[in-house]
């Protein structure tokens, strides 16, 4: 830990920028997972969370020239407060409806954001760019203290009780509901939790690029990557998000390095083969073959 | 002047070809039990086999779209057998993620071999008037191919032998595998027929639009929006729901704006799902 925070101080402008998104899509894809690979709810629609709160703390910065610090916490407060809302209405939906009903929410919030009607407000489809007073070496540790708060909260959740509640949702939430198991409240605030964690990092993601708009904010991009991280490392599992993070994202520069026209098609495949052959990622199989052990706190 | 009418059946015949794309989706949904998220990038390849068989063999669209079905029906097979089979009795997930793996890599092999350069079909241009309304040949000519093959696919359902081990197996595999019925092989029939009809689909829509390898995506969105409004597995459903979906769009266009046009799928989808979750129409 003391390593990476140093890191700054001797790297490259490259490798800092590296980590920063090898920890932006950390958090993304934990995030992710302590909703969705707790509760067996896939959450099909992780860009819409980060989208939102990527917008308001972007435009807090922006148009009402809000200091960073302030405005980052807002944002993922804004989408985290909504998504109790949203849950609460569309977490009675199950399995693949739910999927289908959060990949709708995000097209529906993208293409509203980009419409004549709001543009006042949100610059519509051209998007917004600002800069927001914080150098590179700074996001690097606002995201790197995001990421480990993440991990405690993640580690936190999965081994304690709650954790194990969220479990049994995912394999029976029937028979849950019948131990006496409140399954509405415990999934919206997984799903709470989840967007808050997922809005900050996004309002870091944003604030790092300098620009802000519709299709990327919204992109399906956002919503797969950390769900193939997850699988990568092991859905369900604390370290898993994190280490399949790692991985993707070396794989991926090598995918781009060596395929560059081809990458995304590999990347296509690489889904087809591990969800045929290796559904509980990295983490999970090792579990499974003993070499690690079977304990949720990992 | 466009009157409302006019409007309403532009809608209507837009919507016969979405309604073909939905009720492959829901076939496949219904009986196998599989989300094919890869759905619109078959369209997008039924759309290239059309361009490329005019473009190099000088085919008549017209018959690509006959041609499109057999050819589709055996490929959607083969996925089948290969790699959607083996998910039947995963958790959902997989099969969600065994599909946007499948559509990634298709629609990505598309842009490389084929480029993003924009192509068409321009072999039916012009209109007529009939009726006191000015139709577009090539939307009517459409129309006219997905009313016969949506008409085929219910005859077929109905009367033939298969059409009943595909009913048997969507109402309850387990019964009609006990009944004799190979379940497997009505699984690969189904899945072949629901890309044959995305294929056709994607045939007839070269002959109007233009064609490129992202342009799956939209022809997903709708297709998902009809299933959930006509139903899970309900084809009856999903030809209706199509319709709707073509009206509304027309309607929307030409009184708000295309854009927000383009909010339709997922609106319906939300709405729908909370107060209709089982879609509009009894099985």
């Amino acid at each position: 830990m003391a390593f990476l925070i140093s890191v700054p101080f001797f790297a490259t402008d490259y490798w800092i920028t590296l980590l920063v998104l090898v920890l932006v899509f950390a958090v993304y894809s934990s995030g992710w997972n302590v909703f969705s690979g707790l509760t067996g709810y896939t959450n099909f629609g992780l860009a819409w969370s980060i989208g939102l709160s990527g917008y308001v703390s972007s435009l807090l910065i922006a148009d009402y020239g809000v200091f960073w610090p302030l405005a980052w916490p807002l944002g993922a407060l804004a989408t985290s407060i909504v998504s109790i809302g949203v849950g609460y209405i569309l977490l009675r939906i199950k399995g693949v409806y739910f999927a289908i009903s959060m990949v709708a929410l995000t097209e529906g919030t993208r293409e509203l954001l980009g419409t004549e009607y709001l543009s006042p407000i949100t610059h519509g489809g051209e998007g917004v760019p600002f800069v927001a007073g914080i150098k590179l070496p700074g996001l690097y540790w606002a995201i790197l203290l995001v990421a480990f708060l993440t991990f405690l909260i993640a580690y936190k959740m999965t081994s304690s009780e709650f954790g194990l509640r969220l479990l049994s949702i995912r394999e029976d939430e029937q028979a849950a509901e019948t131990l006496g198991i409140h399954t509405t409240r415990d999934k919206i605030t997984a799903f709470f939790i989840s967007a808050f964690l997922v809005g900050l990092a996004g309002s870091i993601h944003f604030t790092y690029q300098n620009y802000i708009d519709p299709s990327f904010a919204f992109s399906i991009h956002l919503t797969l990557t950390p769900i193939v991280m997850t699988l990568f490392g092991g859905v369900g599992t604390v370290f898993g998000p994190f280490l399949g993070a790692a991985l993707f994202t070396f794989i991926h520069e090598v995918l781009w390095a060596e395929l560059t026209l081809l990458y995304m098609a590999a990347f296509g495949a690489l889904l087809i083969v591990l969800i045929l052959f290796f559904p509980q990622g990295l983490l999970g199989w090792m579990k499974e073959k003993g070499i690690l052990p079977r304990t949720r706190k990992i | 002047m466009i009157s409302f009418v006019e409007i309403l059946i532009r809608g209507v015949m837009l919507g016969s070809v979405y309604a073909l794309v939905g009720m492959g989706l829901t076939l496949v949904w219904g009986v196998v039990g599989i989300v094919n998220i890869a759905h619109g990038e078959f369209v997008m390849l039924g759309a290239y086999f059309a361009f490329w068989a005019f473009a190099l063999l000088n085919l008549n669209p017209l018959l690509s779209v006959l041609f499109a079905i057999p050819l589709f029906f055996l490929f959607g097979g083969l996925v089948h057998r290969g790699l959607t089979e083996r998910l039947v009795k995963a958790p959902e997930l997989s099969a969600l993620i065994l599909t946007f793996g499948m559509s990634i890599l298709i629609w990505n092999l598309a842009q490389f071999f084929w480029t993003n350069t924009f192509r068409s079909v321009p072999y039916l241009t012009g209109s007529f008037p009939f009726m006191g309304f000015v139709f577009g040949k090539s939307k009517t000519v459409s129309f006219g191919l997905a009313v016969g093959i949506t008409a085929a696919l219910f005859l077929f359902l109905k009367y033939s032998k298969w059409g009943k081990g595909i009913r048997a197996t969507s109402q309850n595999s387990e019964v009609a595998l006990v009944c004799g019925i190979d379940t497997i092989k009505m699984r690969m029939v189904t899945y072949g027929m629901g890309i044959a009809l995305a294929g056709a689909a994607g045939a007839i829509i070269s002959l109007q639009w233009v064609i490129f390898p992202q342009m799956g995506g939209a022809y997903i969105s709708k297709a998902f929006a009809i299933v959930v409004l006509g139903g899970l597995g309900n084809i009856q459903g999903a030809l209706a729901g199509g319709l709707i979906i073509g009206a509304l769009e027309a309607v929307v266009t030409q009184y708000l704006s295309a854009k927000m046009a383009q909010i339709i799928p997922s609106l319906t989808i939300l709405v729908i799902l909370l107060l209709r979750p089982t879609g509009l129409f009894r099985k």
